[in-house]
């Protein structure tokens, strides 16, 4: 077994280069990327951020927190829930805010709502990179029915985040009929989910085109501060969510393969949507009753505060002070920042063809990631 | 109609361009276009990523600094007769990067898309719905087939 791969040992000039981006087709996001490629053989990748760059938190900077809270959620139009959950949640912790367990709940519910809904989008990118156009069309009418809920609850297809300092928005408030909605939406997910991937993991084309593709040793993962899925594709049994106060009352499985290669991290994205239906069931059948948010808090000064949460694609980081109610010196760090390396040692060895492949095995977000930026001394 | 309009009447070409958005509204064009639910290619869009081929152009997003020499050429390269479709509150002034600020303004957000490149029709929303997107195409389509 390859402990570690290491590019280009000897320090030799690659000649042959195949580049992509800024715009590309395999890409939605703008970024570039060069393989430097000898016989076919990808000896060595490169992936360049920095086109995206807005400055959220530069925008942040002095702005009242809620409306800052606010901000958060267009960081990444995939995860947007989490976001402004995250920085919500380090809100709450400065100003020691308890929060209604009904609303917890709720926050749980989208929570887990977004992570299927990435995750099938994942499978579905994965797919058609694959080349495989008809599992990926699948897999975006399966993902259809969970769009569905985060437009009932959240009021967007989108941008549907539920959460306020000290609960969620009274528009995200779960009656009967929209659980009743939620219960049918799962069992329709889950029957279809099954049903793709007993389709998927027997068919000899796809499965030989995934084995052994992409191949991450786990030391070297670990080296990189990979985390979410692509780490536990690699072996680690490594989940925040087991550390999260917030989902004390929930009861799943960590799930974690060890073959460390594409066919893993796609398995790894289906098997945690079971997963996460398991949560949400478990949600919705324990629903606290009471109010959906706490509006008697007070604003106070309060030094810098740190949250760490699991969203979809691994760990996300929120920090700031709060200063007259507004915010100041935000630092975001979303988990696609760790797993570019990945990315790029990923591609290492394998087929020119299979360069993209292992790209997106990681499940690359370009945009929420693209916001450092160089300190040049004057 | 001329000939070349009628065959670009049963093949439009739509080329998605992103300029530093949040991929919200990326991931829903993408979705109006391939996925099986509301399927434009059923009406016979297509998506491209060859400019060369396009007859559309669809942008999402702020364009920011380092996208706009891109977005130039991707639409200099679009053969006439051209449609612009800018798509998103981030295209049409640019959203919540542009219009908030908070000390420090954000400097690098060029947009929004018209002051850059002629825009023929403006799809609002954040993100925007997949119909929306068909009905924006929809009302500015006879402008390019009436174009010779
Ligand atoms: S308009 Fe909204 S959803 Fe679309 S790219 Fe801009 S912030 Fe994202």
């Amino acid at each position: 077994m390859i402990e570690e791969k290491i590019p280009n040992p000897n320090g030799e000039l690659i000649e042959t280069e195949i580049s992509m981006g800024t715009v590309h087709p395999a890409a939605l996001e703008p970024y570039r990327v060069r393989f430097f490629v000898e016989d076919e053989i990808i000896q060595e990748a490169e992936i360049t951020i920095g086109v995206n760059h807005r400055g959220v938190e530069r925008i942040m900077e002095g702005l009242p927190v809620e409306k800052a809270n606010a901000l958060t959620e267009k960081i990444c139009g995939i995860c947007s829930n989490s976001h402004t959950w995250n920085s919500v949640l380090t809100a709450e912790k400065g100003l020691n805010i308890d929060i209604p367990e009904r609303a917890n709940y709720i926050r749980v519910i989208m929570g887990e709502l977004e992570r299927l809904h990435s995750h099938l989008l994942y499978l579905a990118h994965g797919c058609e990179v694959l080349g495989h156009e008809t599992f990926s069309m699948r897999i975006f009418y399966i993902r259809e029915t969970v769009m569905d809920l985060l437009h009932m609850i959240g009021g967007n297809r989108v941008q549907y985040g539920v959460s306020i300092i000290g609960g969620v928005r009274p528009r995200c408030e779960l009656n009967e009929m929209r659980i009743q909605k939620v219960e049918s939406g799962l069992d329709e997910l889950e029957k279809n989910i099954v049903n793709f991937s007993e389709r998927f993991t027997s068919d000899p084309i796809v499965n030989s085109r995934i084995e052994g593709v992409g191949y991450l040793p786990p030391k070297q993962a670990r080296k990189l501060a990979v985390t979410g899925p692509s780490l536990r594709a690699c072996g680690f049994n490594y989940d925040l969510r087991t550390e999260m106060p917030q989902y004390d009352d929930f009861d799943f499985n960590i799930i974690s393969l060890d073959t460390c290669d594409v066919k893993a991290n796609l398995l790894m994205r289906v098997l945690e949507s079971f997963e996460s239906i398991k949560i949400i069931r478990q949600a919705i059948k324990n629903l606290p009753k009471g109010p959906i948010a706490d509006r008697n808090w007070e604003m106070f000064d309060c030094d810098f505060i740190k949250s760490y949460i699991e969203v979809p694609r691994g760990i996300c980081y929120h920090s700031f002070a709060l200063e007259d109610g507004r915010v100041r010196g935000s630092v975001i760090r979303t988990p696609s920042m760790a797993n570019i390396a990945a990315m790029q040692y990923a591609a290492i060895g394998n087929h020119i063809t299979d360069g993209q492949l292992c790209i997106v095995q990681c499940d690359p977000c370009f945009t929420c990631t693209d916001r450092a930026f160089e300190i040049i001394e004057l | 109609m001329s000939l070349k309009s009628y065959s670009r009447q049963r093949a439009i070409h739509v080329m998605l361009v992103y300029t530093g958005g949040c991929n919200g509204c990326d991931i829903e064009i993408v979705n109006a276009v391939l996925s099986p639910k509301i399927d434009i290619e059923q009406y016979k869009v297509f998506l491209t990523w060859n400019p060369r081929e396009a007859d559309v152009l669809v942008v999402t997003g702020p364009v920011t600094y380092h996208n706009k020499e891109p977005l130039l050429k991707i639409y200099n390269d679009i053969p006439d007769p051209k449609l612009v479709i800018a798509a998103g509150s981030c295209a049409l002034m640019g959203g919540v990067y542009k219009n908030i600020y908070g000390d420090i303004p954000s400097e690098e957000i060029e947009g929004p898309v018209e002051n850059i490149i002629p825009v023929d029709a403006k799809v609002p929303g954040c993100a925007v719905r997949p119909q929306d997107i068909l009905a924006g195409l929809i009302s500015v389509l006879p402008n390019l087939l009436n174009s010779d």
